[in-house]
């Protein structure tokens, strides 16, 4: 057989789905972006960029930028800095590590949706665990003075929990105050175990003699052997750790659709979600498509972002 | 640093990394500690970790106009049973288990011939077809589904099996990946292959795809964990038809019509659908880190 012509036959098909199902679609959320589309309608028209004007107005769409924005800085960091102590912690292990690393992992494997929803029971105002072991706490006086402050000679009745034990705990989910902050929560317990494998991969790619080396220079503490060699070293697993996580933070969507739907008073009320709601739900593709763009060109920056890093090689080998 | 003190180190990280298991092992341990126990014992956060299993009745065999007697049954029991009853479970999971492996084998019957031209053979277009698979990779699912969701909608497949396969029949992450692989692979063994006498076809099949494997069992975990797991798209081309529910979406669709408080079927519910992932992690926990950390690469 002609070689170029089987290699047409075994590249003709891939490239055929590429075009339709993921370079087509790009154009047309661009296309439909400046248009008041909605499915079942025969006809549209061009309204040029009124959807995106909309986004810059109405007060739900900035919302949506200042939920998605606080939601993504506050899970990067943590789950990052979390899965570097996790990894480090692990690492310097004599016995165990291989068990802490499997629990960690395991809300990485398992279905989202489904532990999104035993979060939410957990977290339950009437019958969830949190608050029932919460309250049932006030009564223990020396955990109740110790919480509360009352140990330190505080006011307990000023503290979060003292307040709690008077006035009840937060709704959690159901709270314009807390649920952001439940939701990214989850957020991080979900993400955390990846964000720990990555760096165990690094932290056995850092060469043990630059340990020796820095206790030659005088690097005596634990912390200034982080601080000149473990730290530095691991350049390039920050870049790829910090920009996977925050890509996939923007992604957010099932906690938010199964617990709050982007309420209370739109303060969950994130991008993919807004899309979903907008453009699927309530058939406003117009709009839904001009969420989608500003959404690709976010991920597209954090994306170029990493790739101008990896390629000023942020690694010293 | 002298040995006790190196010792009490251990000693607080563990304490530390005890804390943090049980946070994250939590809600696996309500979830499964709730599918075993009653409604009461649910409301009252009593019954320890299994429960009192004492009888109760099971209201739906009453109404069904059974003997009472027969109605009766174990907390455990009648969560199981009823997760399986109300919602159609095993149906959901014959749905999860056609749609992930219906999508694994288009993408590899898709992927690798396309891995194998782009690593080894010389043709015209190549570096234009590879820089095109680079630049797929850096589209996000997220941003293309609601024109796909338009397109599916225009040409009538909205709740049907194809809504969920054919947007993943393309895996540009699978042709990268499998091409990084092929390049690996010496060229004399296909010439070997080629002075036999077998055509390109076969040459893919019987001596790529062999020589694949494990980089194929790791994009295989990869992919089936990412569409068991997926809510987002199920959600958005199925629409009431429970036939075709995948498992995540079914036990969303069995939260929102849950009247009163079947907290136990629900979470025995959720314990199925999670379990076999889970199980499957446990029991071959180095290939699966391997294959879903690979995502890191997308």
């Amino acid at each position: 057989m002609n070689l170029s012509r089987s290699s047409m036959w075994f590249v003709a098909p891939a490239v055929f789905l590429m075009f339709i199902l993921l370079i087509a679609p790009v154009f047309v959320a661009a296309i439909l972006s400046f248009t008041d589309y909605s499915l079942g309608n025969p006809d549209f028209n061009w309204v040029g960029f009124k959807n995106y004007a909309a986004m810059a107005k109405y007060s739900a769409y900035k919302k949506m930028f200042s939920a998605s924005l606080l939601y993504v800085i506050i899970v990067v960091p943590v789950s990052v800095l979390l899965g570097l102590g996790a990894a480090m912690l692990i690492s310097s292990l004599r016995f165990g590590g291989e068990a802490y690393k499997a629990i960690f992992f395991l809300p990485v494997m398992a279905t989202l949706l489904a532990m999104a929803i035993v979060w939410e029971f957990t977290l339950d105002p009437i019958v969830g665990v949190v608050n029932a072991y919460l309250t049932r706490g006030c009564d223990v006086g020396w955990w109740y003075q110790f919480i509360s402050g009352a140990w330190y000679g505080a006011d307990p009745t000023t503290s979060w929990y003292g307040n709690g034990c008077n006035e009840g705990f937060p709704l959690w989910i159901g709270d314009k105050d807390y649920a952001l902050f439940t939701i990214a929560f989850i957020g991080v317990w979900q993400a955390f175990g990846f964000n720990m494998v990555l760096y165990l991969a690094g932290l056995t790619s850092i060469p043990r003699e630059l340990y020796a080396a820095a206790a030659m220079d005088g690097a005596d503490s634990a912390w200034e052997r982080f601080k000149l060699v473990t730290w530095p070293m691991l350049g390039p697993t920050h870049v790829f750790v910090i920009t996977i996580t925050s890509i996939r933070s923007f992604q957010v969507f099932d906690t938010v659709e199964a617990l709050t739907r982007g309420g209370p008073s739109k303060s969950t009320y994130m991008m993919v979600y807004a899309m979903y709601e907008k453009g699927i739900q309530q058939n406003l593709v117009g709009i839904g498509a001009a969420i989608t763009v500003v959404f690709l060109v976010f991920v597209l920056a954090l994306t170029l972002t990493q790739v101008y890093f990896v390629n000023r090689k942020v690694h010293y080998s | 640093m002298n040995g006790q003190s190196s010792l009490r180190g251990e000693v607080g990280k563990h304490i530390v990394l005890l804390l943090g298991a049980s946070i994250v092992i939590l809600p696996f341990y309500l979830m499964l500690s709730f599918s075993f126990k009653s409604p009461a014992e649910i409301q009252s956060i009593t019954g320890g970790f299994f429960g009192a299993q004492e009888m109760m009745t099971d209201q739906f065999c009453v109404k069904q106009g059974r003997p009472l007697a027969e109605c009766q049954m174990l907390p455990v029991v009648y969560n199981y049973t009823a997760a399986f009853r109300e919602a159609p479970l095993l149906r959901y999971l014959l749905n999860g288990v056609i749609v992930t492996l219906s999508i694994f084998f288009i993408q590899v019957l898709v992927a690798l011939p396309c891995a194998y031209a782009l690593a080894k053979l010389r043709f015209w277009g190549r570096d234009v077809v590879f820089g095109l698979v680079l630049f797929c990779l850096l589209i996000p699912v997220h941003a293309i589904a609601l024109p796909l969701y338009i397109m599916l909608a225009k040409v009538g497949l909205t709740n049907t099996y194809a809504a969920l396969i054919i947007p993943w029949t393309i895996s540009v992450f699978g042709i990268f990946l499998m091409r990084q692989f092929f390049m690996t692979v010496p060229d004399d063994l296909i010439d070997a292959a080629r002075m036999d006498g077998m055509s390109e076809f076969s040459i893919v099949w019987k001596v790529m795809l062999p020589t694949a494997i494990p980089a194929l069992l790791a994009f295989a975990i990869f992919s089936i964990v990412a569409h068991w797991n997926d809510y987002f798209w199920p959600r958005i081309v199925i629409t009431g038809d429970r036939d075709l529910m995948t498992p995540p979406l079914g036990l969303r669709m069995f939260k929102s019509d849950l009247d009163g408080n079947e907290y136990g079927p629900m979470m025995a519910a959720a314990t199925v659908i999670v379990a076999p992932l889970v199980v499957a992690f446990l029991l071959a926990q180095r290939r699966f880190i391997e294959g879903i950390t690979l995502s890191g690469m997308k």
